[in-house]
């Protein structure tokens, strides 16, 4: 069984900039990711639950497994990103299997 | 006078303003009573899909005529030029900063298809006639605002972060736009014949359809009034005075165009509403930097019921008296 290094992105932003942020992943290479939902959140931009008519402010979870290129190149357009919209992002090291698929 | 609060209070004893007066109170007293998230947005398809078809209908039944094309034409002036009015207001009386103004301000240049239903559930039960087309109208009043706000805060966030197609599509394309106009011309391609077979859906359940809806917002704005932290004396004011501003300005140029009072009323009632939807949505992409804790609680939780339970009665008076 063989372990492979990789870098776990894991990205948090508002529901209408979803796709925007996903081109990012796919323009550095990146060949799948994972998109999650939330159930309520606070922070900068204010409070917001789900079902509490907060339009636009439903955060999305994007799961990533990268190789660090293409990390690299993914927090560089993040770290602009952010400059103007609300986001986290959050990088670790990971071990993965089948780590030629990442 | 007397009859006009005679018909006030009337309104107030309907099942639907009762229902949200309970939601409010149920959520004012942290009552665990919700409404799940996909059923809300559910009801919310089934109350636009069902006042563009029946609003088509009519407009079938009754013809499109000149009149239509003045109230569109007043609904998008007032679309696009409330909001700069709002933002004037805003800057004067209050600290709020420019882009929050702005994006504040341009929910008040949109329109809640809630405070439309109720209007003109409101105008039918007084016996006070008005276009069927009106529908479409609402329509056409959905998105302006929204490019309004962008030139008066002077934003740059989608052009520089390549949202713009993004923007392009919730001001064009809307979902509740798009749902609405469509409906409208199915109602009106389908007539009386398509009105027979959606009768019951359009009709008695959009009835408890509307009562669960107005119990949700009753909840939500009870919900985020009690959280609101950034509130002020001065917003709150504006929240309360602008529909009044903004209905009176419509009164005005509909007088001036020769709009049929009903038409008039349904004018200033969309004039004096402000969207918690549809625009709240695109500020998100627009001006990201906008504070949602002020413009969602002004519209939600001050502007939406004030014109619920006084607003509508009021304008629809108006329009009698001084157009009449």
């Amino acid at each position: 069984m063989q372990l492979t290094r990789r870098k776990k992105l894991e990205i948090v932003v508002e529901a209408p900039v979803l796709r925007r942020v996903e081109a990012f992943l796919s323009e550095a290479g990146v060949r799948g990711w994972t998109v999650l939902p939330s159930l309520a959140g606070a922070g900068d931009s204010g409070e917001w639950r789900s079902g509490d008519f907060t339009p636009g402010q439903e955060k999305r979870l994007i799961l990533a497994l990268v190789s660090s290129e293409a990390a690299e190149k993914v927090l560089a357009r993040l770290a602009d990103f952010f400059a103007d919209y609300p986001g986290v992002v959050a990088v670790s090291d990971v071990e993965v299997l089948r780590g030629e698929k990442f | 006078m007397v009859d006009s609060l005679q018909l006030a209070l009337t309104n107030l004893l309907t099942p639907a303003i009762l229902f949200f007066l309970l939601g409010f109170g149920a959520g004012w007293f942290k009552s665990d009573l919700a409404v799940p998230e996909g059923a809300a947005k559910t009801l919310a398809l089934v109350l636009m899909l069902s006042i563009g078809f029946k609003g088509g209908v009519e407009a079938a039944r009754a013809g499109l005529s000149a009149d239509f094309m003045r109230a569109a034409g007043l609904g998008l002036a007032l679309s696009f030029g409330i909001p700069v009015i709002a933002f004037g207001v805003l800057r004067l009386i209050s600290r709020l900063d420019r882009t929050t103004a702005a994006a504040t301000a341009a929910h008040y240049g949109s329109v809640s298809i809630v405070t439309f239903v109720a209007g003109t559930e409101f105008l039918r039960v007084s016996g006070v006639p008005f276009g069927g087309y009106m529908v479409a109208v609402v329509a056409l009043m959905e998105t302006p605002a929204i490019l309004s706000a962008l030139i008066l805060a002077g934003g740059g966030a989608p052009g520089r972060q390549g949202l713009r197609s993004e923007l392009f599509r919730e001001v064009a394309l809307n979902g509740s736009v798009v749902l609405l106009i469509g409906a409208f011309l199915v109602g009106l391609l389908t007539g009386d014949a398509g009105m027979a077979k959606m009768e019951v859906f359009v009709g008695p359940v959009f009835q408890g359809v509307l009562v669960l809806f107005l119990l949700d917002m009753g909840l939500v704005a009870a919900r985020r009034l009690s959280a609101a932290r950034s509130l002020t004396l001065p917003l709150v004011g504006f929240a309360l005075i602008m529909p009044l501003v903004s209905s009176a300005l419509a009164l005005t140029l509909a007088l001036i165009l020769g709009l049929a009072p009903g038409n008039a009323a349904v004018l200033a009632i969309l004039a004096a509403s402000a969207s918690y939807i549809a625009v709240p949505a695109a500020m998100r992409i627009a001006l990201p930097d906008a504070d949602p804790g002020v413009y969602l609680t002004l519209s939600l939780a001050v502007t939406f019921p004030f014109n619920l339970v006084f607003g509508v009665p009021l304008y629809a008076a108006a329009a009698q008296a001084f157009i009449g």
